[in-house]
């Protein structure tokens, strides 16, 4: 078999991820299958040919491949799996609250508080909050939002740790809950600018939309060493009776 | 495109390549890769539903790679990296952090870096594109920070004092004075969150629409940060034509003056921290500028008086926040394929100003997809992507991303580098392909850029705002005025 120049290194393995691994595997076999027939030594294959000679084409042969062996991507945006359903897991997963297998939980405490999750606190407030809890994970529920308006008191329970797919509504809530990203993602440099309290990185069980819910807000903001070290600051979050 | 004729020319000494030289390169690029370990590792966690985000970043990566080299030397055959930073010190447009001082050149060395995971280069090829990327970025990073002596914001604690102390004097006096609650400290809040609102969406969910420098001291108890807010209006950006006609200023920068708290980092990425925590109450003090390529330095923006200021900060977010609301409709209709170009694009067009300075901007190179990047479309799925970049900038697990067992990584202590360095058997013949070669034609799924661009100079067509650009040399770029640094302005009666 041709050997590339870069195979055979001395330190490295493979990706972590499989998909990863097979897609590079498949993609670097592709650049050895190429190179052999072109006849080239690999200074004048690189200068050139290996433009012309790897293509479009090839790659999407290559994406056909992972999915001809029963894989289905997870998406991340939601268009991914919309424009492609036969090559995406549904959307079924956005469907329902979230659960987190490592969610800490409680039965309720004299004040009536359940414990139903923890999250990493943007800001440090004086005081926690309460409201009703909203999930907010598709553009069409953003859409109603737009045209309904967002209902006093809400905290909106979302998974994207980016600040566009609410854009147009942030401000309108009175906190923040975030089933992913850090406390410096979009989302967390968002809620700083707009004063409003946010638990980014949530671990969340049994939290159904319309429930009040109440976060503890007031505990310390999460540190860039706290990320770096791996030392948790959980900040908590209640279902209220 | 190289052919085999230029391959005969692909030796080290007519490269200019030289054992110094490749050693201060990979010193570079060394520093490059510690840099985004760190800045990946503790700033960010990115998901967006709307955004394909690591498909995108990963295809502005290769185009990056493909296309910067060339257009770099474009612009340095017009203008030096470091003339470019000296006209960048003096204005909030793209073309500080984290545009160059990050961007730059770490979107280029992580293009390479996935190329060669992928078996299509090896580590000494486009030795000669290396260089001149690395080159350049090291000039306009050693005159933008001219005044504080350093390389980057990491090697300075976190922290970036551009400015020259009379331009800091001069914001400082400007100021108007802010106390919380007041109609000022009111449109302030108002105007930072919602034009930060707005510069996320505008930027595709990225950053980079948003930047920070500084600290300045003003006294013992009282900070002043720039925050600039860049390419709001309908300027150079194709996805805010007619949604940004309305948007009077591309730049806006904030001069905050906060009072009770340090900021204590100020990031390559243009981040802040501040201890305590800064907040509303702590905001004392604010004035408002624009600036771009044909302004001289900060222009004032209604700082008559608190008043005037306090309803422009209104009327902006007024504009910002409906400009969000019509874009996000827009984008929310976007094709995935509409919707990964103007995220590649906005990350890749990162370091466009530095077209704009030197007068010599195309939409051609600076917003379409190059085909050789375009091809690797099809396999960027959300989750590989996702796993890719992942490993590429945050585990470390690509195999060329592995170093010897005894290897110890700044950050982490893992047997692992970001980037690869150049390698010195160049030096023992070792055979190479000195450059990718010039851009190729592109493509873009987003409707082309029409020919307005939004300038302190009123709406420009393209050809206009290139030569008004050629044709501009602020007062403060003048070599008298240029070279009378803080040290030679320190020691007057030193400078004849």
């Amino acid at each position: 078999m041709t050997l590339l120049p870069t195979d055979n290194g001395l330190w490295g393995g493979e990706p972590d991820s499989p998909l990863v691994a097979a897609v590079h595997l498949s993609i670097r076999d592709l650049v050895r299958r190429r190179w052999a027939q072109s006849g080239l030594g690999w200074d004048a294959f690189v200068a050139g040919p290996i433009d012309h000679l790897i293509t479009k084409a090839d790659l999407a042969a290559i994406d056909a491949a992972v999915l001809a062996t029963g894989h289905r991507y997870a998406f991340s945006a939601t268009i991914s799996a919309t424009e492609r359903p036969e090559a995406y897991q549904g959307l079924a997963s956005l469907e329902g609250g979230f659960a987190h297998p490592d969610a800490p939980s409680a039965p309720p405490d004299a004040q009536g508080r359940a414990l139903c999750g923890v999250g990493d606190n943007v800001v440090q407030g004086s005081a926690d909050i309460e409201g009703v809890a909203r999930y907010v994970r598709s553009a069409a529920q953003v859409i109603a939002l737009m045209e309904q308006g967002v209902p006093d008191g809400s905290i909106a329970v979302i998974d994207d740790s980016g600040g566009t797919l609410t854009a147009p509504i942030l401000d309108r809530f009175a906190g923040l809950v975030c089933a992913g990203g850090t406390v410096r993602s979009h989302l967390g440099i968002l809620a700083r600018e707009h004063g409003i309290p946010c638990l980014m990185n949530a671990k969340l069980t049994g939290i159904a939309d319309g429930d009040r819910i109440r976060l503890e807000a007031s505990a310390p903001a999460r540190t860039a060493e706290s990320y770096l070290s791996g030392t948790d600051m959980p900040a908590r979050i209640w279902k209220m009776a | 495109m190289m052919n085999l004729a230029d391959l005969a020319k692909a030796d080290p000494a007519k490269s200019g390549i030289s054992y110094a030289r490749l050693l201060e390169t990979n010193q570079l690029i060394q520093a490059c890769g510690d840099s985004t370990y760190w800045l990946c590792l503790t700033r960010t966690v990115q998901g967006s539903k709307l955004y394909p985000v690591s498909a995108y970043i990963l295809l502005s990566y290769l185009n990056a790679f493909y296309r910067y080299p060339s257009l770099i030397r474009k612009v340095e055959a017009v203008m030096p990296a470091e003339a470019i930073a000296d006209r960048a010190r003096q204005m909030g447009v793209k073309a500080q952090n984290s545009s160059i001082g990050w961007a730059l050149p770490c979107f280029y060395l992580l293009g390479r870096e996935y190329l060669i995971n992928l078996g299509l280069l090896r580590p000494q090829d486009a030795i000669e594109d290396v260089i001149t990327v690395m080159g350049f970025w090291k000039r306009f990073q050693l005159s933008w920070h001219r005044n504080d002596g350093h390389l980057t914001n990491a090697d300075y604690n976190q922290r970036a004092q551009i400015l020259p102390h009379d331009s800091v004097q001069r914001f400082a006096s400007e100021l108007h004075t802010v106390t919380p609650g007041d109609v000022l400290s009111v449109a302030a809040q108002r105007f930072l969150a919602t034009v930060s609102q707005y510069g996320f969406l505008v930027s595709a969910e990225s950053r980079i629409s948003l930047t920070n420098s500084g600290p300045y001291r003003l006294d013992a108890d009282r900070q002043l940060l720039m925050r600039d807010f860049m390419d709001l209006g309908e300027t150079s950006l194709p996805w805010l034509d007619d949604i940004a006609a309305d948007m009077p200023f591309n730049n806006l920068t904030v001069a905050m003056e906060a009072t009770g708290c340090h900021f204590h980092l100020v990031d390559d990425w243009g981040s802040f921290e501040a201890t305590p925590e800064f907040t509303s109450d702590r905001l004392t003090g604010i004035g408002l500028y624009t600036s771009d390529t044909l302004s001289e330095g900060h222009v004032p923006v209604a700082m008559d008086s608190p008043e005037t200021l306090a309803a422009m900060l209104h009327d902006l977010s007024d504009k910002a926040k409906s400009a969000t609301d019509r874009l996000w409709l827009r984008m929310a209709g976007w094709s995935r394929d509409q919707l990964l170009d103007a995220g590649a694009i906005s990350y890749y067009a990162i370091c466009k100003e530095i077209a704009h300075i030197a007068g010599v901007f195309d939409p051609g190179d600076w917003l379409e997809i190059d085909p050789r990047a375009e091809r690797f479309r099809p396999i960027l799925s959300d989750e590989y992507s996702d796993g890719a970049l992942g490993e590429l900038v945050g585990s470390l697990t690509m195999p060329s991303q592995q170093t010897a067992p005894h290897g110890m990584m700044k950050w982490s202590d893992k047997p692992a580098r970001v980037l690869t360095p150049l390698p010195l058997s160049v030096l023992l013949g070792a055979p190479f392909l000195p450059q990718m070669g010039p851009p190729l034609p592109g493509e873009s799924h987003l409707p082309p850029k029409n020919d307005r661009y939004r300038t302190t100079r009123g709406v420009l067509s393209l050809a206009e705002y290139n030569a008004a650009a050629r044709d501009f040399v602020p007062a403060s770029c003048h070599p008298v005025e240029n070279f009378l640094c803080d040290t030679s302005r320190a020691y007057p009666g030193c400078q004849t």
